[in-house]
């Protein structure tokens, strides 16, 4: 796995920082072109990218560090606690990014709040559970029996002994995460609930090249492609992350067998 | 049997309350619905007779009650934007969406499941790399962005098929491809993983000691081992396509659920947005419990 996704994952990721990483506005004068406004599409589609990635990158690391707590809190604690924990997470988890993030978009109007708070909702939510399902394997390990007869603070044997094991499934899951909340991003910019003009993202960019598809149809499928290869080089990232931190990991998405 | 009873009346109860947060976040919301109906030369006092006239001066509980007796009723008010019956319009809106989604869900198992069979068959050959980055690349591609790029190449340059709007099946072929072409690649994927798993199982090395056919372990045995959890889990898929929906169908103008709320949300016609998305968010419950119920079924395991 490794072979096939290592050359990929470092060529993808260099090439995503190149564009992410503070390239001069406009320096290559209009190196993608121009949309109908005259507007730099370069510039346009180096800003959007950062939009997308602050809002995905930065809320599900939020989302990774809260769904965690609560996943330790309610896999640990058990009991009452932990079934009203789970009740919602049940409930929540499955409901879509977009139809989440619409549903804000009604009560509080389109902009990217309501994206950045259904990625928050929904993403800590996914983590909480597959942590939380962690947690209950783990507290049976005899190293966690061992921790709490001598007698350590259910604190202590938390940070020292739990989180440590469930840390890493939750940092490869973000990346699967992440990729989910870059194109929900992007598709709610499209259908103009998402980042609204003049500020640039990459969905709303595609939405108005969309108009001139006949007339130049670079205007749409520049952004689109950015996107593309966002996703795909996050998920490639998760993949290695996989492959690093933990071999036998299995998430629902890639039951891949140990071979 | 009692666990999943169990489960079923709890996710009910949650349906109801999260039914009513909908319904208040969308009440509460700062935008003015008086905007959206009344002439913007309306003075105060008319606004306010306005809000009386829909009830919006009541407490939200008490609102919500009504609208869910008006709700059993049959009686879902009118559209703010064009006074159309709401009742009128979710008989069309979701027989419309039924069908392009029933179509998606199919295409979702019938390309997904023979793919990843193929895939895992014929392990690291050729067909089996390509299939397989076909589904990794199906997974990335943002889907209003294929369904933008479909239209150009088979409606707009070669002519084959409508670009947008409702008729025979033609209309019907490009938002639904779109629509499952994540779940596709998703199906593909879990399959595959599903099969190779299964074929290296300890019985499936006891069948071919018992000098039973290859292909009869493989179609008889393996196969039902691993689709029982991916099918048992289309109830998730089900919650993917209502949320791709509201894009998809924008895009190709199909006038279903999903085109008709997120216009609602643009124009905040509220009475509109709150009936589709109490309706989607009931559908997309009941496909997570069917999910659920279908899970514990298919694992002897879980059932208590």
């Amino acid at each position: 796995m490794l072979g096939i996704f290592g050359p990929m994952l470092f060529g993808d990721y260099a090439s995503q920082n190149l564009s992410n990483g503070h390239k001069p506005i406009g320096t290559d004068g209009a190196f993608f072109g121009t949309d109908g406004l005259g507007r730099n599409l370069a510039a346009r589609a180096t800003f959007g990218i950062r939009i997308s990635l602050l809002v995905a990158i930065a809320v599900t690391a939020l989302a990774v560090v809260i769904g965690t707590l609560i996943g330790l809190i309610a896999g640990y604690v058990r009991g009452p606690v932990d079934n009203v924990i789970s009740l919602i997470i049940d409930f929540i988890w499955g409901f879509p990014l977009i139809l989440v993030a619409v549903l804000a978009a009604a009560s509080i109007g389109s902009g990217l709040l309501p994206v950045i708070l259904a990625v928050a909702l929904v993403n800590t939510v996914a983590i909480a559970r597959v942590v939380r399902g962690e947690v209950l394997g783990i507290s049976e390990k005899e190293f966690v029996i061992a921790a709490q007869a001598g007698g350590y603070s259910t604190i202590r044997i938390l940070t020292r002994h739990v989180a440590p094991n469930v840390i890493p499934v939750a940092l490869v899951l973000s990346s699967y995460y992440i990729a989910v909340a870059i194109i929900a991003e992007a598709a709610l910019s499209f259908v103009g609930m998402g980042a609204q003009p003049p500020l640039p993202s990459l969905g709303q960019m595609v939405s108005e090249g969309r108009n001139y598809m006949r007339l130049n149809h670079w205007e749409s499928t520049i952004p689109g492609v950015i996107i593309f290869f966002m996703v795909l080089s996050v998920s490639l990232i998760g993949d290695g992350l996989r492959d690093l931190l933990d071999p036998r990991l299995r998430t629902e998405l890639d039951r891949e067998s140990p071979q | 049997m009692k666990a999943v009873l169990k489960t079923t009346i709890l996710m009910l109860i949650l349906l109801l309350a999260s039914s009513l947060a909908v319904f208040a976040a969308i009440r509460l919301s700062g935008g003015d619905v008086t905007a959206a109906r009344l002439p913007a030369s309306a003075s105060a006092a008319d606004r306010d007779l306005f809000r009386r006239q829909m009830g919006l001066d009541q407490p939200i509980l008490r609102q919500y009650i009504t609208y869910l007796g008006d709700l059993l009723r049959g009686d879902l008010g009118n559209s703010l934007t064009n006074n159309a019956s709401i009742s009128d319009l979710a008989v069309q809106k979701i027989k419309n969406s039924a069908i392009l989604g029933g179509m998606s869900l199919l295409l979702v198992f019938g390309v997904g499941v023979p793919l990843g069979m193929v895939a895992s068959l014929k392990r690291n050959s050729f067909l089996d790399t390509g299939i397989t980055s076909f589904s990794v690349a199906g997974m990335a591609v943002p889907n209003f962005w294929l369904a933008l790029i479909s239209i150009h190449i088979f409606a707009t340059t070669l002519g084959w098929l409508p670009s947008a709007g409702q008729g025979g099946f033609k209309y019907l072929i490009l938002p639904s491809v779109v629509l499952a072409a994540e779940g596709i690649a998703l199906t593909v994927r879990m399959t595959r993983s599903a099969m190779i798993e299964n074929l290296n199982q300890d019985f499936v090395r006891t069948l071919r000691a018992a000098g039973l056919s290859e292909r009869r372990i493989y179609f008889k045995h393996v196969l039902r081992n691993s689709l029982l959890p991916i099918i048992s889990l289309a109830g998730l898929r089900i919650g993917q396509i209502v949320g791709y929906a509201l894009v998809v169908e924008t895009i190709f103008g199909w006038p279903g659920v999903g085109q008709v709320l997120v216009n609602g949300v643009l124009r905040r016609d509220y009475p509109v947005v709150q009936f589709f998305s109490l309706l989607l968010v009931f559908v997309v419950t009941m496909g997570n419990l069917a999910a659920s119920i279908g899970y514990t079924l298919a694992n002897p395991r879980l059932r208590k």
